[in-house]
């Protein structure tokens, strides 16, 4: 049985995501850091445009807020901006960045202390959970912030682990080094989250049922 | 007693299980009707996991993004490249001065054997004055000019023993085009004022 899903890799590539293993190590982001670090100050505008989607997506995805992934995107740029000299040309830029943006999202839920819960979603885990008679966009609207109130009430690091596992499409080994633990604890992490949010998920299918057989 | 493999499930629906264990896990599958459903169950709320949290971000976000961190970077006065070479040039300043200042403390501590120009031991503020004032002689300059080359990040003194002349000290930076030349003149340290004894 396989487990990867169909449209998988094409949701990833809308995102403007290329797996990390097949980028080259010198591809044409390093070439864009290289005009930075000569003076070349608008360039950088080309380094955003080509991975601010990717950065805004994980920032949102780890934070659960449009307002504060804006915010920590913007704070991740300035700080690329600051250190861009400290970079090791020869080294995956990518990786760097997603260092950069993962600590930046970590600095900010331990200013701002427990993550915002999605309201919508709260007010479908009060009610029944499988409304008689909604429509079916309806529906897919409350499994979406379901979904994200699940996520949303995962520790930090297994949120962390989960994003750039699952939804970031990291191997284990690159999110270990991401976050600075062994690759054995993100397997660990990522899997309580998996099992966590499968039990939301069964919530919602069978309001009396565990989600387990 | 059949033993399940929902402990299993998580690791198995991303591929994180070994070759042996995925083997084990799927032989099992194929034969337990509950164990199969969780499977199910979970492979179903992966795929919403990714549903739900597809980027909500658009086109006019990313612009908007772009343009507020443009305009911190262009208002930002140091600038990667700048901030390198600052910081190397205030080192070569910082090894210079230290160098300097090390030859200082030697030669205080060696005067040399020329004679001292007969100072009082409390010069009086004119006195004072006329040495600050005092040009320093050029030849012996000139002469400390004729140093060579120095190679990259190498500091080299000059000294016409025989005049008492000023030190030469060069100091040849990162940049090849700037060197840090310094002249100075040391002054043996003055003897200690004679103790006058009180006439009773």
């Amino acid at each position: 049985m396989c487990a990867v899903f169909p449209g998988t890799e094409a949701a990833l590539m809308e995102e403007g995501f290329t797996a990390p293993s097949e980028a080259p190590a010198d591809g044409p982001l390093e070439h864009l850091v290289r005009r930075i670090r000569m003076g070349e100050v608008e360039a950088f505008a080309d380094l955003i445009t080509c991975t601010q989607a990717r950065v805004l997506a994980l920032a949102w995805r780890i934070l659960g807020d449009r307002h504060l992934a804006e915010d920590a995107a913007q704070e991740t740029y300035l700080r690329i901006f600051r250190s861009l000299h400290t970079f090791r040309m020869g080294e995956r830029f990518e990786a760097w960045m997603v260092r950069i943006a993962a600590n930046v999202c970590h600095d900010l839920v331990r200013k701002r202390g427990p993550l915002p819960v999605p309201m919508e979603a709260l007010a479908i885990l009060e009610g029944d959970a499988a409304p008689m008679g909604a429509e079916e966009s309806i529906l897919l609207d409350q499994r979406r912030a379901l979904i994200r109130r699940a996520l949303a009430s995962l520790p930090q690091a297994e949120r962390s682990a989960l994003v750039l596992r699952d939804l970031e499409g990291h191997s284990t080994e690159a999110v270990a080094r991401i976050l600075g633990v062994r690759p054995a604890t993100i397997r660990s992490q990522a899997a309580s989250a998996r099992a966590k949010v499968q039990v939301f998920c069964a919530r919602l299918l069978k309001p009396t049922d565990g989600g387990r057989p | 007693m059949t033993v399940h493999v929902l402990d299993q499930l998580p690791l198995w629906v991303e591929g994180d299980l070994s070759g042996p264990e995925k083997t084990v896990v799927d032989q099992h599958l194929a034969c337990c009707p509950s164990c199969c459903e969780a499977a199910e169950n979970l492979r179903t709320s992966q795929a919403w996991l990714r549903d739900a949290m597809k980027s909500p971000f658009d086109a006019a976000d990313h612009e908007r993004l772009r343009q507020r961190v443009m305009d911190q970077v262009r208002s930002t006065p140091s600038r990667p490249v700048g901030r390198g070479f600052l910081r190397s040039s205030l080192l070569a300043t910082a090894a210079a001065l230290l160098l300097l200042a090390t030859l200082t403390w030697a030669q205080r501590r060696h005067p040399t054997t020329s004679a001292p120009d007969p100072v009082p031991a409390v010069p009086g503020p004119g006195r004072a004055l006329e040495a600050v004032q005092k040009p320093l002689p050029l030849q012996p300059a000139l002469e400390a000019a004729r140093v060579a080359a120095l190679p990259h990040g190498r500091a080299q003194t000059a000294r016409s023993e025989s005049t008492g002349a000023p030190s030469r000290i060069e100091f040849q930076t990162a940049d090849p085009t700037i060197r840090i030349i310094w002249l100075t003149q040391a002054r043996p340290l003055p003897e200690p004022a004679p103790i006058l004894e009180e006439k009773s």
